[in-house]
């Protein structure tokens, strides 16, 4: 896969400033237009379509914390690969339970402060797992990264692990609060 | 992406959802999760002396397919040996509710289901018997 960071022309690093990675975003589209290459020749005009649709992935890549992460560790050449990542704990998944538990029940009652609180609960959690993960991220940051010892990445996996199941919970959570609207 | 009948089938009607007193020293607790797509699953079985499971109960969150393949595990399990329930490979189950490649990790999940709730009896068990032996 191509270095999103390098498509973008960004510094490669996990806590990225969303509205800047937007406008690089927006600026390179404008410059990639169609219309600018109008007049140009096939094969220019080709080009230009290929870097757009190269800039485009590269966006949605890194608006995704997960694919983030996932975009550091592939500059390292380092990969997690899909579904090979380590069981996440018991007490953790215990926890997972009972927030979706709570969750369908909140949703069934329809009370929707209930429901608002245990998104603003698991987006705290999650916040707390996107910390962990910079720190966890940070060796890899930067343009000129060392080899890291596979041990300064331990815990990473289970980090990004963790972000998912947030993830999930959080458009479940959203799921419930449209259908309350 | 459309759904087998099979999956629609355990999905309105899953069989065996709920829970077990996981105090229970008879009862086996296996919780799973797959960090891929946040589904989480949950397995319990009542096991009797004679090492047969008797009740088998699960709580799934997830997709259709993720429930409907811990709802067909546990009726498989059910009235099974544990050693006899360990052998239910995911292939099986996947096969039976014809799932799509996509959903394949639904069935692993399953599997590992089955073998977490029995692994947790198995050390409850060992844990029990050491303690009637008493001290040496």
């Amino acid at each position: 896969m191509s270095d999103p960071f390098e498509i973008l022309g960004l510094e490669p690093r996990f806590k990225l400033d969303l509205g800047a990675l937007e406008a690089r975003h927006r600026e390179l589209s404008r410059a990639l237009h169609p219309d600018r290459y109008a007049g140009g020749g096939a094969a220019e005009r080709r080009q230009a379509l290929s870097r757009a649709i190269e800039v485009n992935d590269a966006l949605r890549v890194l608006k995704d914390p997960v694919r983030r992460a996932q975009a550091l560790l592939a500059r390292s050449g380092l990969s997690l690969e899909e579904g090979r990542e380590p069981q996440a704990a018991p007490a953790f998944l215990m926890d997972v339970l009972e927030l979706r538990e709570e969750l369908s029940v909140a949703g069934r009652a329809k009370d929707g402060a209930a429901v608002r609180r245990l998104g603003e609960s698991i987006a705290a959690r999650e916040s707390q797992v996107l910390e962990a993960l910079a720190l966890g991220l940070a060796p890899l940051e930067g343009r000129d990264t060392a080899p890291t010892e596979p041990g300064a990445l331990r815990g990473v996996s289970e980090k990004l692990g963790e972000l998912r199941f947030f993830q999930r919970l959080l458009s479940e959570v959203r799921a419930i609060e449209d259908e309350l609207l | 992406m459309a759904y087998s009948e099979k999956v629609i089938e355990h999905y309105e009607n899953p069989r065996n959802v709920g829970v077990l007193d996981k105090e229970d020293p008879s009862v086996g607790t296996g919780l799973v999760g797959a960090p891929a797509c946040g589904d989480v699953m949950r397995l319990q079985i009542r096991v009797n002396d004679a090492g047969v499971i008797e009740d088998a109960k699960f709580k799934t969150f997830g997709c259709g397919s993720a429930i409907a393949s811990s709802s067909l595990a546990t009726e498989w399990i059910k009235g099974k040996s544990i050693d006899e329930a360990a052998t239910v490979k995911n292939s099986q189950i996947a096969e039976e509710l014809n799932l799509p490649p996509v959903k394949i990790h639904c069935s692993v999940l399953a599997e590992d289901a089955i073998k977490s709730a029995i692994e947790d009896y198995k050390k409850k068990r060992a844990a029990r018997l050491s303690l009637e032996k008493g001290p040496e």
